[in-house]
């Protein structure tokens, strides 16, 4: 862990090298993320709520899924990319040291002008939180928070998942994004608002309904079941599964020798 | 001519063979086809509005199935990695047209995108069960104008994603500036929402800008949005502002040639 933090030092460096390249950089991945909460306020304008929630309830719950998304983004760049590894032959390089895999791999990439995207998602948590007027307490702070990891847990592990598949094809990319981002367009909402199949699917194989719905429930004040405050640990199985996933496949893994 | 033509060919047949990588495009595009479709279906259930569910979901699934040729932000490495590396010299020796070769080369890459795909798409999309269903074109006449302005769009949007790339010169930066027009394009074109969707005064601003002839225009002349008349008159405007952008993206790209510097090497 130590080596992450270190290489996160290099990479805040590096980019303190080329300032306003940085800066509008930075300002640019502001707006290129406000296009999604501009759209939830369009339609909002027009149809006034959606299934009972209201605007700044649906905010809310895009913010955290959203935010979940950006610190992946920004601090777990490397594992993204990770198929670039695999294919410029990087990887041979990465075995051979005598550190963890993963913290390599991690460490290989930050991404830190995506940080504006993460204070983006923190302003619209508050502002919605303010206005949704709601009788904040500890357990719900708490909830608040478990939601949060949750939301980067269940990310962290697709893209995980996806490293593994990629020792055995570099084709997955767009079922990557189909996950990822096509995941978190239905995860802007509540997942109830959709058809059953697609519930149960967000459910129990991607457990985007763990973090946005069930505790979001609980958070709202709609729901007093201590069990679905604290679902969004359901989602350390799917993290489980994940590092499963990837520790077998990377053990299949042969290089080509070049 | 017949050298851009060939240019837009190669490019063309080119990009057209990576088969399964179209498969997989149809499939990504009903994704989320049916990932937006359930969002208004579930607004729709929630409330009365006095829009129409049907011109949404058809609007939608005719994005999906044009997304690659009216996609404001498809970046073109070649081009920008000629810029930084300075590979531009070689392009500026030669006797052609800068800015004929690569607008028929974006085109080509757009035109290539879209051909595999649509096609499926559309038929598909037509088989569907309500809501999800796509419905046929309101009338002959309508349909008419929407081929028409889509083949103009097609042209205009190559010309504004031209002038994104040759802008590129100005700033020696891919992202950042260029990010933010494209994504503002990108949304005043209707390629995420229809434009009359927007809030008041945002639609006030999206209807004056030229970006709603490439995805809003087309599609609303489909589903019966815009009537005939509205539709001939706002295809005039289209070609006008194609006729400007073209000027622009020409004296934009004397400017950067102008003063380009090519930096020892």
């Amino acid at each position: 862990m130590d080596l992450y933090f270190k290489a996160l030092g290099m990479h805040i460096k590096t980019s303190c090298e080329y300032k306003l390249s940085s800066i509008i950089n930075f300002i640019a991945q502001f707006f290129v993320m406000f296009s999604d909460y501009f759209i939830i306020i369009a339609l909002f304008s027009k149809f006034g709520n959606i299934k009972g929630f209201t605007l700044y309830e649906i905010l809310l719950c895009y913010s955290i899924i959203q935010l979940g998304y950006s610190i992946n983004d920004v601090f777990f760049k490397g594992l993204d990319d990770f198929s670039d590894i695999i294919i410029n032959g990087m990887f041979d390089r990465l075995l051979v040291r005598p550190r963890s895999l993963l913290i390599q791999i991690l460490a290989s990439k930050v991404s830190l002008v995506r940080t504006s995207r993460i204070i983006q998602c923190i302003g619209i948590m508050i502002y919605s939180i303010i206005n949704l007027d709601l009788e904040l307490n500890l357990i719900k702070v708490i909830v608040l928070l478990l939601m949060i990891i949750g939301s980067v847990v269940i990310f962290f592990s697709i893209l995980l998942l996806m490293s593994g598949l990629s020792f055995f094809t570099v084709q997955g990319l767009e079922i990557k994004s189909l996950f990822t981002y096509g995941g978190k367009q239905i995860a802007q909402y509540p997942i109830a608002i959709f058809k059953k199949y697609i519930v149960l699917f967000f459910t129990f194989v991607i457990p985007y309904g763990l973090v946005n719905y069930y505790p979001y429930l609980y958070f709202l004040g709609r729901n007093d079941n201590v069990f679905y405050a604290f679902a969004p640990l359901g989602t350390l199985i799917f993290l489980g599964i994940s590092l499963v996933v990837f520790k077998l496949s990377s053990n299949k893994y042969v290089s080509t020798g070049s | 001519m017949r050298l851009y033509f060939n240019l837009f060919k190669n490019k063309l047949i080119t990009n057209i063979s990576y088969r399964m990588s179209a498969i997989a495009g149809i499939l990504t595009q009903f994704f989320f086809g049916f990932v937006f479709i359930s969002v208004y279906v579930a607004f729709f259930e929630s409330g009365n509005s006095d829009l129409d569910l049907h011109k949404i979901v058809s609007y939608i699934w005719l994005n999906q199935a044009f997304y690659g040729l009216t996609y404001i932000m498809l970046k073109d490495n070649d081009f920008v990695s000629m810029i930084k590396n300075g590979n531009i010299a070689y392009e500026l020796c030669k006797p052609i047209n800068f800015f004929k070769k690569w607008f028929s080369t974006f085109y080509g890459i757009r035109v290539a995108n879209v051909l595999l795909k649509f096609l499926p798409i559309i038929c598909i999309a037509m088989l569907l069960p309500y809501p999800y269903k796509l419905e046929a074109p309101v009338s002959i006449m309508g349909f008419a104008l929407f081929v028409v302005s889509l083949i103009i769009s097609s042209f205009l949007v190559t010309g504004i994603a031209y002038i994104f790339h040759i802008l590129i010169f100005f700033t020696l930066d891919d992202r950042g500036i260029i990010n933010i027009f494209q994504v503002l394009g990108e949304i005043f074109s209707g390629g995420s929402i229809p434009l009359y969707l927007f809030p008041g005064f945002l639609q006030t601003i999206a209807y004056a800008l030229p970006f709603r002839y490439i995805s809003d225009l087309p599609y609303n002349l489909y589903t019966g949005y815009f009537s005939i008349n509205e539709g001939i008159s706002l295809i005039t405007c289209s070609i006008i502002w194609l006729v400007v952008i073209v000027i622009i993206g020409n004296i934009l790209t004397k400017l950067a040639l102008n003063k380009s510097v090519i930096q020892g090497g």
